[in-house]
């Protein structure tokens, strides 16, 4: 037990230490951030400086948090290093303020959520402080032992929002430590990160003796669900915080109102979160953290499962209106453009096929009555019958290769692109990357599309080769057509650009133009498919 | 002249058969199918073969496949491939062993039944065919590039039914011009095109084919 008067001087020179060298590094640190190399204006300087003051005033909390610890140890200079490692930072490298703060707010909440884990164990704890708050005495009722876990979570949640946000400014760093979760559009998996915290925390629920092996596997187990199932760990997570939260409450009420804490010999508490129960309060604490788990739990339902809201009937229905919007819209495009295009061919059929085989007939008949009389006109009726056919075949040719070219049937859209760019006046440089086929549907909507685009080109750009270029990834289909010639193309003035949209639309896909003036001209063309297995060829 | 008809329409086939048959051809085989058609090349080793690009079991490319591999097993052998439409991406696969002895026509030139069989002789022979419409369209893509917007329009049509496949006597018949003319015709076309002139009408095909297919 500490006598009273050494405290007394201890106080005094920590607060001596605090009040003098807290604002020398401050001065510091305004006047590094103020040299030329860091001018970037007073903005910049106040920026700068505002991480400065914040690594001071984290170092006067981490070290006040410390301090008892230390000097329990006899070791009293150690807070005095970690001024000076701060004095260093600020004079050298004022730039590592930032991460500075980061980690040690990090690992001070690291800290608390040990703490919380033992504060509540011994019937006395010496008075010591954590975070911003002084706590111990007899610990059992000590009204700070509330607050650790509380302060704790916070500094945690500001170090690693603080983290969070400087990894995803940084596209390297973000790749490096986010993997797959980098993408913008996996915002939400992020959440899988806490997954080993979560681990632990369900472990614990455990308490077998097995149990520190038991979470150093699972914790291995859930670094790598993380780097490989992003999605997997979002959902374990939200998942394991609802487990997490439900027990803990229930517990909590247990522990708080039987009386009986489970005690099963010292070191073996039953463990709850960051709290070994030990007694009434840790018990509370534990009920306080439970609610807080259930409440991200709960929060984040929505996030990781964005069809939980619908399914609960709380979410407007905005979204799907819209696509319903869309789909009415594209379903009439659809159903209009196949109409047109049964017309067109009924049409075509009507008056060139079935008028010539028609001919044909009266020709034959005629050969037919002339044949004895005349032979020679007859041998000339059947010549020319023989011409029609040949002609009749040659429209039914271009009909069939209007409606779906055969190429396209035979090798699938590489290659009838590819055959696309040999009868295209332009010189079409083609590449593709489909190592299997696509759905029919498709591969005809995006044909049509490309043979549009390339018509385009050739007529109104004025240039005299073009690019195509296929590709399948992500289950994406996307094709990007370059052309060389004069831009200002605009889909909006002219019905093909336009009509290759709206046919997109019935598969999801979308067009992007780009065409400045002066070119180039890049339409990209993206359609959500899924591409088949390439087939084994059968010979 | 040994030939093996494969078609899987049995009018069709059937058809071509009396043709063939009516002009002195004998049909070692007349197959409905892929599978069937790679066994009677590789069996009966025909002179030449006549096969419809869409066949059995896929109804897709299956004829044209099996004459590749055919030709790849037995090189040169003489395949003319009939189609009821012509693409230049398979004239392309076609021709790119450059072995000679190929054919690629519309199934319509059947109706004219002596220029048919001519072309299926010329392709027995180890010559090239190539229909009117693929040549139309090779010239068509590259009309407008330089060399070839050199040539008068006489020599366009020479090389046209050069390329076509044409000796220089079929040639001649058709323009109503001496072979003298023609052959005065061709060299000047060789010369325009940097090609190196040559009398055997076969190499001489496939060089004009190889140059158009750029």
């Amino acid at each position: 037990m500490r006598r009273g008067g050494q405290a007394v001087v201890l106080m005094m020179f920590t607060w001596l230490l605090v009040v003098v060298a807290a604002p020398a590094c401050l001065v510091v640190a305004w006047v590094r951030t103020g040299r030329s190399e860091y001018a970037k204006g007073q903005r910049g300087r106040l920026r700068d400086f505002r991480y400065c003051a914040g690594l001071v005033a984290t170092g006067i909390i981490v070290g006040g948090s410390a301090y008892p610890v230390l000097e329990a140890h006899g070791d009293r200079i150690d807070w005095a290093f970690l001024l000076l490692g701060i004095a260093v930072i600020l004079v050298f490298r004022p730039r590592l303020a930032k991460p500075a703060v980061m980690c040690l707010l990090v690992a001070l909440g690291l800290y608390g959520v040990a703490l919380a884990r033992h504060v509540g164990v011994g019937t006395y704890t010496p008075w010591r402080w954590y975070g911003l708050l002084p706590i111990g005495g007899y610990g059992i009722h000590s009204y700070g032992t509330y607050l650790i876990l509380a302060q704790a979570y916070a500094y945690l949640l500001l170090g690693g929002w603080l983290a969070y946000r400087e990894i995803i400014e940084r596209p390297r760093l973000a790749a490096l430590v986010l993997g797959r979760m980098a993408e913008p559009e996996r915002r939400h998996d992020r959440w899988g990160l806490l997954l080993p915290y979560v681990v632990l925390g369900v472990t614990a629920l455990v308490g077998s003796n097995a149990w520190f092996a038991l979470a150093v596997v699972l914790v291995a187990a859930a670094l790598v669900v993380i780097r490989r199932w992003p999605r997997a760990a979002a959902g374990a997570v939200v998942g394991g915080l609802l487990l997490l939260g439900l027990i803990g409450l229930f517990r909590a009420k247990y522990w708080s109102t039987s009386g009986n804490y489970g005690y099963l010999g010292p070191w073996s508490y039953p463990r709850f979160g960051a709290v070994d129960v030990s007694n009434q309060t840790m018990g509370l604490a534990a009920g306080a953290e439970a609610l807080g788990f259930l409440a991200l739990g709960c929060w984040l339902v929505p996030r990781i499962f964005p069809d939980a809201r619908r399914l609960l009937g709380l979410a407007s229905d905005n979204e799907l209106a819209r696509r319903v919007q869309r789909l009415t819209e594209s379903r009439a495009v659809a159903v209009d453009t196949a109409a047109a295009d049964l017309r067109r061919l009924e049409r075509d059929l009507h008056d060139g096929a079935q008028a010539r085989l028609v001919a044909l007939g009266m020709s034959l008949r005629a050969a037919e009555r002339l044949i004895e009389i005349n032979p020679q006109a007859a041998v000339a009726l059947v010549a020319e019958a023989r011409e029609a056919s040949a002609r009749a075949l040659t429209e039914l040719r271009e009909l069939v290769r209007g409606v779906h070219p055969p190429v396209l049937a035979d090798r699938g859209l590489g290659d009838a692109v590819r055959a696309l760019a040999l009868d295209c006046p332009l010189d079409v440089d083609v590449d593709v990357d489909l190592p299997g086929r696509l759905p029919a549907p498709v591969e005809t909507a995006c044909y049509f599309a490309v043979a549009e685009v390339l018509t385009n080109a050739a007529k109104h750009s004025g240039s005299r080769a073009a690019k195509v270029a296929l590709s399948h990834a992500a289950g994406r289909l996307s094709i990007v057509i370059t052309d060389f010639g004069l831009g200002g193309a605009d889909p909006a003035a002219g019905t093909g650009l336009a009509g290759v949209e709206k046919r997109l639309a019935t598969f999801d896909g979308i067009m992007a133009v780009s065409s400045p003036v002066g070119g180039p001209t890049i339409v990209a063309l993206e359609v959500p498919c899924a591409l088949s297995l390439p087939k084994i060829s059968s010979s | 002249m040994r030939v093996v008809v494969a078609e899987d329409l049995f009018l069709l086939r059937d058809g071509l058969v009396r043709l063939l048959e009516a002009h002195g051809f004998e049909i070692a085989a007349a197959v409905a199918d892929a599978p069937g058609l790679l066994d009677a090349l590789l069996e009966q080793k025909p002179d030449v073969a006549i096969v419809d690009v869409r066949l059995p079991p896929t109804f897709t490319d299956d004829g044209l496949r099996v004459a590749i591999e055919a030709r790849k097993k037995v090189p040169g052998l003489p395949v003319l491939v009939l189609s009821q439409y012509v693409e230049q991406l398979y004239a392309r696969e076609l021709l790119a062993d450059r072995a000679g002895g190929v054919g690629y026509l519309l199934k319509d030139r059947v109706f004219n039944d002596d220029q048919f069989t001519d072309a299926v002789r010329a392709v027995a022979g180890g010559g090239t065919v190539m229909d009117s419409e693929v040549v139309t369209k090779l010239l068509g893509r590259s009309a407008r590039q330089e060399p070839l917007s050199r040539l008068s329009g006489r020599e366009r049509e020479v090389l046209e039914l050069m390329a076509e496949g044409r000796s220089n006597s079929a040639i001649a018949q058709r323009l109503f011009v001496t072979e003298k003319a023609v052959s005065k015709h061709s060299t000047a076309i060789f010369t325009k095109l940097d090609l190196v002139p040559s009398d055997d009408d076969n190499r001489r095909v496939l060089a004009v084919l190889a140059y158009l297919n750029g």
